[in-house]
């Protein structure tokens, strides 16, 4: 069997075993047995447990995972560099300051934090968007990594000593909160396997772009406002949760290729086990308490960047 | 394809293409040559609407070039440049399928099929899957040239192909250029450095020395040692060699 078709079995076995733990898993646990009798409507505790708290925490963060890790591949193909993630660029912090401001001057209205956390994002990408910027690689690290700690300083300046009343990560989610999210996660995760084909595109410099007829400005652009979208939408639902756009992709190109057609949707399914894993480790862990799963990959992540980038043969301007 | 008074600066005090007029000869082998700082890959950058001129006017097939949107320029118009890379690992056969976007929408699949005449005439079909960073310099100038081809190309731009290439691939890559030119009819125009090189594979050459024409003919005409040596700011013998012909050198 070749490597890739490998890669992805397991995933999704990956994805169907975590995905039983977590609906089994918490404050009370059901065997196997209870979670059939459940599914076949035979328990009724059982159904509202699962309904009504494991299922929506379970489908947000498979779909948030996925979202997350399509956007990291498709703003590294756009930047042709393996680190811009945009949790990393500032993409996601922009959008949750934006979303506590209008929180705190703005009236309300219909969908107010997604169309917030979408212009914010963008503000990110067009302050990130620069030739200085774009000329070296590590330029544009460092001025994400700039711009996203002066997002998240001032989202503190202006949550000092105040309770927002936003709830951030996948504690106690509602459906209504699923639903938007899914809504806008299977669109932008449809149109993300549909334009996949670009992201390849983009590994030819402009120039040469230009000689085939193929306008990269305009690809380039229509990722972006992609990789917004699927930031927004994240970002609206649960905060930031950074790094799953960089491991997921980085891992991905080792087991499944370089090719964005394989690479997406290795992905996106890859992108929702990580995080399905680390939401259940996180809720399970500190029972009844649970540690977020913005905070556990964190942890994971910061070394996994000091291992990517310190790894012989890294160069940051390829996306490796 | 014809140049009329066309010029070119970025700094008006110093043209860097000055009123410069020629008729690029159809469906042969063209050559540019001349000293560094001439204005050869300023002029090949015009001639392929990678610049735009100040004033003057460049005519493909009696029609402006600033008027051809880019798929049609690039069926028209194909560049192999000195810079070609890509910026992560692609196969020797989906660079090659670039060539071929001009002709598709551009979300459409192209077929290995498709693609697999232009790898044959450049003879990498064997290497269709390997990635193009594993190749060697000679193989990876030749998926280039597979691209460009696979653009279907009247006009075909070489921009000092041989420059990164040792002299047994250089002979093989002209060989290739003369042999695909002669079964595709193409216009071929390239940059050369080799005045030797241009003398032998050109059915025209074109003198360039400070933005300007300063001489134009079949190579036997520029084999005029005063000419070369005052485009060039140096003395050039031209020297007989038994079974070759006329060489330039320099002393």
């Amino acid at each position: 069997m070749k490597k890739e078709t490998i890669a992805y079995l397991v995933v999704v076995i990956g994805l169907v075993i975590t995905s039983m733990v977590a609906l089994m898993s918490g404050v009370d646990f059901l065997t196997p047995l209870d979670l059939w009798r459940a599914i076949n409507g035979n328990n009724a505790d059982a159904v509202n447990t699962i309904l009504n708290f494991r299922a929506p925490r379970w489908i947000a963060s498979l779909i948030c995972g996925g979202m997350l890790a399509a956007a990291g591949a498709l703003s590294q193909s756009v930047f042709s560099n393996s680190l811009a993630d945009p949790t990393i660029l500032g993409v996601t912090s922009g959008g949750d300051l934006l979303i506590l401001l209008g929180g705190l001057f703005l009236p309300t209205f219909p969908m107010r934090n997604l169309i917030l956390a979408f212009i914010g994002g963008g503000l990110a990408l067009w302050l990130l968007i620069n030739k200085q910027t774009l000329r070296t690689p590590y330029k544009l690290i460092i001025v994400g990594v700039a711009l996203n700690l002066t997002f998240v300083g001032l989202k503190q300046l202006f949550t000092q000593g105040i309770s927002t009343g936003i709830v951030t990560g996948f504690n106690g989610i509602t459906w209504p909160k699923v639903l938007t999210l899914l809504v806008i996660g299977c669109i932008g995760l449809f149109v993300a396997l549909l334009l996949a084909p670009w992201a390849n595109y983009l590994k030819l410099p402009d120039q040469q772009l230009a000689s085939v007829g193929v306008p990269a400005t305009l690809i380039r652009l229509s990722l972006l406002t992609l990789v917004v979208v699927l930031s927004a939408g994240v970002t609206t639902a649960v905060s930031t949760i950074p790094f799953i756009g960089i491991i997921v992709p980085s891992i991905g190109r080792k087991l499944v290729g370089h090719d964005y057609q394989t690479l997406i949707p290795f992905s996106i399914l890859g992108g929702a086990w990580l995080l399905l894993i680390v939401d259940t480790v996180g809720r399970l862990v500190v029972l009844p308490s649970e540690i977020s799963a913005a905070t556990i990959m964190t942890i994971i992540g910061g070394p996994f960047l000091v291992f990517l980038v310190q790894r012989r043969g890294f160069n940051g301007t390829k996306a490796s | 394809m014809e140049l009329k008074q066309v010029n070119f600066s970025y700094n008006a005090n110093h043209p860097l293409i000055n009123h410069f007029s020629a008729k690029v000869p159809q469906g042969k082998i063209l050559s540019i040559i001349g000293p560094n700082g001439a204005g050869k890959t300023t002029l090949l950058q015009l001639l392929t609407g990678q610049l735009i001129p100040d004033s003057g006017q460049i005519l493909v097939d009696n029609q402006p070039l600033a008027d051809l949107d880019a798929k049609e320029r690039a069926t028209k118009i194909a560049i192999v440049s000195q810079q070609h890379h890509v910026l992560d690992e692609m196969t020797v056969s989906d660079v090659v399928k670039m060539g071929r976007r001009p002709f598709h929408s551009l979300l459409a699949t192209i077929s290995d099929e498709e693609v697999a005449p232009f790898l044959e005439q450049v003879q990498l079909t064997k290497m269709a899957t390997r990635n193009i960073a594993s190749l060697s310099g000679g193989q990876q100038q030749r998926v280039w040239i597979a691209m460009a081809l696979a653009q279907e190309p009247e006009y075909l731009f070489l921009d000092e192909p041989t420059t990164y290439l040792d002299v047994r691939y250089q002979t093989e890559l002209m060989a290739l250029i003369q042999k695909l030119q002669a079964d595709k009819k193409m216009t071929v125009i390239l940059i050369l450095h080799d005045i030797n090189q241009a003398m032998k594979i050109s059915d025209e050459i074109w003198l360039l020395k400070n933005g300007q024409l300063i001489a134009s003919g079949r190579p036997e005409q520029l084999l005029n040692e005063s000419l070369l040596s005052a485009a060039f700011g140096m003395t050039v013998h031209v020297v007989t060699v038994p079974g070759y012909g006329q060489y330039v050198v320099q002393v």
